[in-house]
């Protein structure tokens, strides 16, 4: 099929695959970030076991392939008399895995801020929750905005784990199997959503940059 | 007597096989003036840190108006907040205008209304002479407008006592006046200070007692005007021997 007769007859159903991928990166990206700052929180707290949690989640959702961990979440889990729709199943596996390198940014974000500016929290009387919420935190999410960006591209390509489970409406790789099944889109097909998937990613590195730019610390 | 505002007990600190505090007490009165001067190492800048414990001790005890310091959480972050402390890399927090530096701790740990907070931040800025420079980063400020800030940002919690770890070390010479102007101005409105420092000049004009530590050790306290003139030990003669110019280095 022809680009202009791949677009006429499925446009509708790309634009739908479109706003399916950002709704899954989005939902995605924000479990990710919130579930990484908590487990970062764990990975410097006074308490051993914590610490020891915290490490241990990210070496195993950083190392475990997405697709490894879907088929664990659809196929495995029933075993277990636990079952998940399918779209929660991709939630699932897409926030874990994104969590643990948002953890990983957030770590090398600390690692930025000098440690006198800790001690002068403490010496002002600060907990070290007070601490973390309003010195270390605010300094390391603006010095990793363009991890985080990368980290939101690279969440957003992760969400094409969404295509091996059948799950409607379709993500933007989905919609590809859909069509290739039903009629011979062939390399077209494939070309119109990894262009939708690139002008997003390119949207997103602006975006990223800009709010780099306008938070970055002084030093 | 009245009760010492910071009493340091026989207290011992090592790293590792390094024996940094050896046996050492020290009372402070209030609105007394400690300055604690001598040689690179000697352990001056550690003893400092360990009266808000910034520095663990090995053994013996810190009571701050009498309360033993605690070992942590709460408590100990409560009794941080009544010691002020400035240090030689300011430390501001990069992020926040210099207002919300002095503004951070009476909100999250006093409890003071924002708007009352700010107010009284503007007159402390205002007192140190960077009022102008309120809305500015860190970043923006010289060296000397820092530290002034970084005091302001101390004052802010009205300490009983403010620890001076080497303030003026890391300044360029023409910016160590305005910050060592503050400081006699606090001297001279009563408030108790413990000051580590390698500038004789400004400890012989505000200390009401000077401390000489060598190797660990107190090796000599007396009046500014005994010990710069007739210092007892060997090692202080020495020590004052070496200083020829007012500045110190580290």
């Amino acid at each position: 099929m022809s680009l202009s007769a791949l677009l006429s007859q499925y446009g509708d159903r790309y634009l739908q695959s479109l706003f399916t991928t950002w709704r899954l990166t989005a939902l995605s990206f924000l479990g990710a970030f919130v579930l990484g700052i908590l487990i970062t929180v764990c990975r410097v707290c006074p308490v051993k076991p914590l610490r020891a949690f915290g490490d241990f989640y990210v070496q195993i959702f950083r190392n475990i392939p997405g697709a490894t961990l879907l088929i664990l979440l659809v196929y495995a889990l029933p075993y277990l008399k636990i079952t998940f729709p399918y779209d929660v199943c991709v939630l699932i596996a897409t926030i874990l895995i994104p969590s643990a390198f948002c953890s990983e940014n957030l770590m090398s974000g600390m690692n930025t801020i000098p440690p006198g500016q800790i001690e002068a929290a403490r010496a002002l009387g600060l907990t070290f929750l007070q601490i973390l919420r309003r010195v270390v935190i605010p300094q390391a999410l603006r010095s990793t905005v363009l991890p985080m960006t990368n980290l939101l591209v690279a969440t957003m390509l992760t969400t094409a784990l969404a295509s091996q489970v059948p799950m409607r409406p379709m993500d933007l790789t989905g919609i590809v199997s859909y069509i290739n099944t039903h009629a011979t889109g062939g390399v077209t097909a494939f070309a119109i959503s990894a262009a939708l998937y690139c002008l997003t990613g390119i949207v997103i590195g602006r975006i990223g940059s800009f709010i780099d730019r306008k938070v970055r610390i002084l030093r | 007597m009245s009760q010492p505002v910071i009493d340091i007990r026989h207290i011992d600190k090592h790293y590792g096989q390094l024996h940094v505090l050896k046996d050492i007490s020290l009372s402070v009165e209030k609105g007394e003036v400690v300055v604690i001067i001598g040689p690179s190492g000697s352990g001056k800048s550690t003893l400092c840190r360990t009266i808000n414990r910034l520095e663990t001790i090995d053994s013996g005890e810190i009571l701050i108006n009498g309360t033993a310091l605690p070992q942590e959480g709460r408590k100990l972050a409560e009794l941080r907040s009544q010691i002020g402390m400035v240090f030689q890399s300011f430390n501001l927090f990069a992020h926040m205008t210099v207002l919300d530096n002095v503004i951070l701790a009476p909100t999250e740990v006093l409890h003071i209304p924002k708007k009352q907070a700010r107010e009284e931040a503007i007159q402390l800025l205002e007192r140190v002479g960077v009022g102008d420079q309120a809305l500015k980063v860190p970043a923006q400020l010289s060296g000397g407008q820092q530290q002034r800030a970084a005091i302001a940002r101390a004052l802010a919690m009205h300490p009983q006592a403010m620890l001076f770890d080497e303030p003026t070390s890391a300044l360029d010479p023409e910016m160590i006046g305005e910050v060592l102007n503050v400081m006699t101005e606090l001297a001279e409105n009563g408030m108790t200070m413990v000051i580590v420092t390698h500038e004789m000049s400004f400890a012989r004009r505000v200390a009401d007692r000077i401390v000489f530590m060598d190797a660990g050790t107190i090796v000599e306290e007396n009046t500014p005007e005994v010990f710069f003139a007739h210092p007892a030990s060997e090692r202080a003669q020495n020590f004052l021997r070496t200083l020829h110019a007012p500045q110190g280095e580290d």
